[in-house]
């Protein structure tokens, strides 16, 4: 009985860690042993999945494709590989579980802590806190940055009172119906759309647990008593950037103090000197009043309707409002914004997500944002940010670039403009417009080897490019993320080879972006130029903070020079 | 390109259509082994090995796009009954040439309800220390050491404890008829 508990033990750790238990492979297993992995099988069946990571769906297609193009069908490529092991014998086995030794016992480590955290979040609603900001020095030296009172909930609504620091006194509310900051120097109070909202204050719990499940690499580096709390050092890497640590409070099992990498010779720390969990926010602190002899400033104007008559008096045009949009959703608000656009808002019944269908009258050619992905809607293209970018048109102004968890996509159909912006993915925003339009709404998909074919290849060296996208996390270089412009540099390095003197001799505007589909991209020069296409990658992170990198192009033919 | 035509040009080995194929399907199939077998390597092996054979399988007889899913679940599921079965020396290999695409439907998202709730219930009928050391064990991934230092227990009263309460849960779980081999 010793021997199967510990061996049911063993069988729960490996299942833990995500890993094929050895169990699996063999015929030695007791009835009662069968019987009680099948019961932890079973009970684990409570839990959502562990899914693989973003790139599984390209890979399986691969090695599928590979498997049947006559590579011994039905037999997958690992499953040699295990064979092979076997019959290199123990002694390579015993080497394995050496180095296995060595390696997952932080993993283990890893995977619980985070996951608890997860659940430690999922299992919250609300918040109070006081939180404190910290600036260290190259050499040490602290300086206390700001004191703020937090209160905050999982629908993205907070109340933030500075209590220390240069912006002392100052409130800022986002209730989901409205914004506010109320400013005591100034005597006034700035209104702004509660939603999309660009700050997100710093330490924000949710959005601290996301990063650390999105890590590509998290350890356990330590336990250190922070505010009077037990807590565990946790070293995170997001993919591609620099390491950060938080410290993790054993008790509640979320987050209580963030330590940044030191940048310039500065760093900082916030920490939660206070916490408490709490079922809501209280009413009084979220309900807007104006305070007496404070002047009202509206940065968000906006007029609510009441149906889409109303806005056809105000633009002259009535909207098209979505016929069918996903079950968790309904209407919130009808209303017109600057410009006459009519906009209409849709919330989750939970109140987490928000998407807005807008509509106001084409004014012009559409020219989508050149680091947009490019999609079709019908006939016509589609321009696709996640996050939202520097849009133009029925999205200028800036109102939602650079939002994390923004997405929009923008076109134009006979004579109106229509975008469709949300803190959701694009899929979820495609059924909005599949709402709206009949046309049909076409993602890229990659590029088909027949297209991605750059006569030339660029050399890259991944040193340079990772400590390029280390910049860019740090704020500097941003072009780096546009591939057009990416491209109009290297156009004009090609050429100018003994270095570019006064303006560029390629401008900007002879490159247009022919293929988008966020991890690759080719833009095509035209004019006076030695090179016709550019092929560019992100090759450290395919996400929207991926910096772009030439990898190939197509040079101009000797007889068009 | 319809879905039919991608399907054939899947079979005979077009990359890109087997990738559209594998990025419109890959979850619900790898969700379905991964039910079955609670581990991510062996559950993305038994996925690529799913779509593999049923590729090949459509080789030989045609299939209906809307039954493209329910049927990859059935070949899935035969891997899975296979490899268990190979395990414990016992049965034969299932013949995947014996499916029936137009039967293909495989217990869905409402027998998965109702297994949840008859563990759910099981675990209600097992003692409070029991199920606080299934909770963090299985399903919130704790070692024994964590578990034991949560519990204020040792790690050895901590490896009994979990061990009886499998073995109640078998108990219980056994009743509700729900070791079907899968």
């Amino acid at each position: 009985m010793i021997n199967t508990e510990k061996k049911i033990s063993d069988y729960i750790d490996k299942l833990n860690d995500g890993q094929k238990p050895a169990e699996h492979d063999h015929s030695i297993n007791t009835p009662e042993m069968e019987k009680l992995m099948d019961t932890v099988r079973l009970i684990r069946r409570m839990k959502e999945p562990d899914l693989p990571d973003a790139g599984y769906s390209k890979r399986l297609a691969k090695n599928v494709a590979n498997q049947l193009q006559g590579k011994r069908v039905g037999e997958p490529n690992n499953k040699i590989k295990r064979m092979w092991f076997t019959g290199a014998g123990s002694v390579a086995a015993l080497l394995l579980i050496a180095v296995l030794l060595n390696f997952l016992v932080p993993i283990l480590g890893r995977t619980n802590i985070v996951y608890a955290m997860e659940q430690a979040y999922e299992d919250i609603s609300a918040y109070h806190g006081i939180l404190e900001v910290v600036e260290v020095n190259g050499e040490g030296k602290e300086r206390l940055q700001a004191v703020r009172e937090v209160w905050a909930n999982k629908e993205g609504h907070y109340f933030i009172r500075e209590l220390e620091g240069t912006s002392k006194g100052v409130i800022t509310v986002n209730n989901g119906e409205k914004k506010w900051q109320i400013r005591p120097d100034e005597k006034q109070t700035i209104l702004f759309a509660a939603f999309p909202d660009p700050y997100c204050f710093t330490f924000e719990l949710g959005s601290e647990v996301n990063e650390v499940m999105n890590a590509s690499e998290t350890e356990v580096i330590g336990d250190e008593v922070i505010a009077e709390r037990a807590a565990t050092i946790l070293e995170v890497t997001p993919q591609g950037g620099e390491a950060y640590r938080i410290w993790i409070d054993k008790k509640t099992g979320l987050p209580l103090q963030r330590q940044t990498t030191m940048h310039n010779a500065l760093q900082y720390r916030l920490t939660y000197k206070e916490i408490e969990f709490v079922n809501a926010i209280p009413a009084e602190v979220m309900s807007y009043q104006l305070p007496e002899g404070y002047a009202e400033i509206d940065n968000n104007p906006e007029q609510i309707v009441n149906d889409v008559h109303e806005v056809q008096m105000l633009v002259g045009f009535v909207p098209l409002v979505p016929y069918e949009i996903p079950e968790s959703y309904v209407q919130d608000k009808i209303a017109v914004s600057t410009g006459n656009v009519s906009k209409i808002t849709f919330k989750t019944k939970d109140l987490k997500n928000t998407v807005i269908v807008l509509q106001g009258k084409a004014d012009g050619v559409f020219e989508p944002a050149t680091n947009a992905v490019l999609g079709k809607i019908g006939q016509n293209t589609a321009e696709i940010l996640s996050p939202a970018g520097d849009s133009t048109g029925i999205l200028s102004g800036g109102s939602y670039a650079g939002m994390a968890g923004i997405s929009t996509i923008r076109w134009q159909k006979d004579g109106y403009e229509y975008a469709v912006v949300g803190n959701v993915s694009i899929e979820e925003l495609v059924q909005f417009v599949g709402g709206i339009t009949d046309d049909e709404v076409v993602l890229p998909q990659t590029v088909s080897n027949s297209a991605w074919m750059p006569q030339a290849q660029v050399a890259v060296d991944m040193e340079i490019e990772e400590n390029e996208q280390k910049s860019i996390d740090a704020g500097h270089i941003p072009w780096k993320l546009d591939p057009v412009f990416v491209a109009h540099v290297f156009a004009n390095v090609q050429a100018c080879p003994e270095g570019i003197q006064g303006d560029y001799p390629i401008p900007y505007e002879s490159l247009k972006a022919i293929y988008n589909d966020g991890t690759q991209a080719i833009v095509e020069v035209s004019g006076e130029t030695p090179v016709m296409r550019v092929y560019l990658e992100k090759l450290v992170r395919q996400d929207n903070t991926g910096i772009w990198t030439v990898t190939g192009y197509d040079p101009k033919p000797a007889s068009d020079e | 390109m319809s879905k039919q035509e991608i399907l054939q040009k899947a079979q005979a080995g077009d990359p890109d259509s087997i990738e559209e194929i594998c990025s419109a399907t890959w979850e619900p199939v790898y969700r379905y082994i991964y039910a079955r077998v609670q581990n991510r390597q062996e559950a993305e092996d038994i996925t690529q090995e799913t779509y593999v054979k049923a590729l090949s399988w459509t080789k030989k007889k045609r299939i209906h796009p809307k039954v493209w899913l329910s049927f990859l679940k059935r070949v899935a599921l035969n891997i899975v009954r296979d490899r268990w079965r190979q395990n414990q020396r016992r049965g034969v290999n299932t013949c995947i040439d014996d499916i029936n695409p137009e039967q293909s439907a495989v217990s869905d998202e409402t027998d998965e309800y109702a297994l949840r709730e008859l563990i759910e219930t099981a675990l209600d009928n097992i003692s409070k220390e029991q199920r606080t050391v299934i909770e963090l064990r299985i399903l919130q991934g704790y070692s024994v050491k964590d578990t034991a230092k949560v519990m204020k227990l040792k790690e050895g009263t901590v490896r009994v404890m979990q061990y009886r309460a499998l073995h109640n849960l078998a108990e219980i779980l056994n009743h509700y008829n729900l070791f079907r081999g899968e």
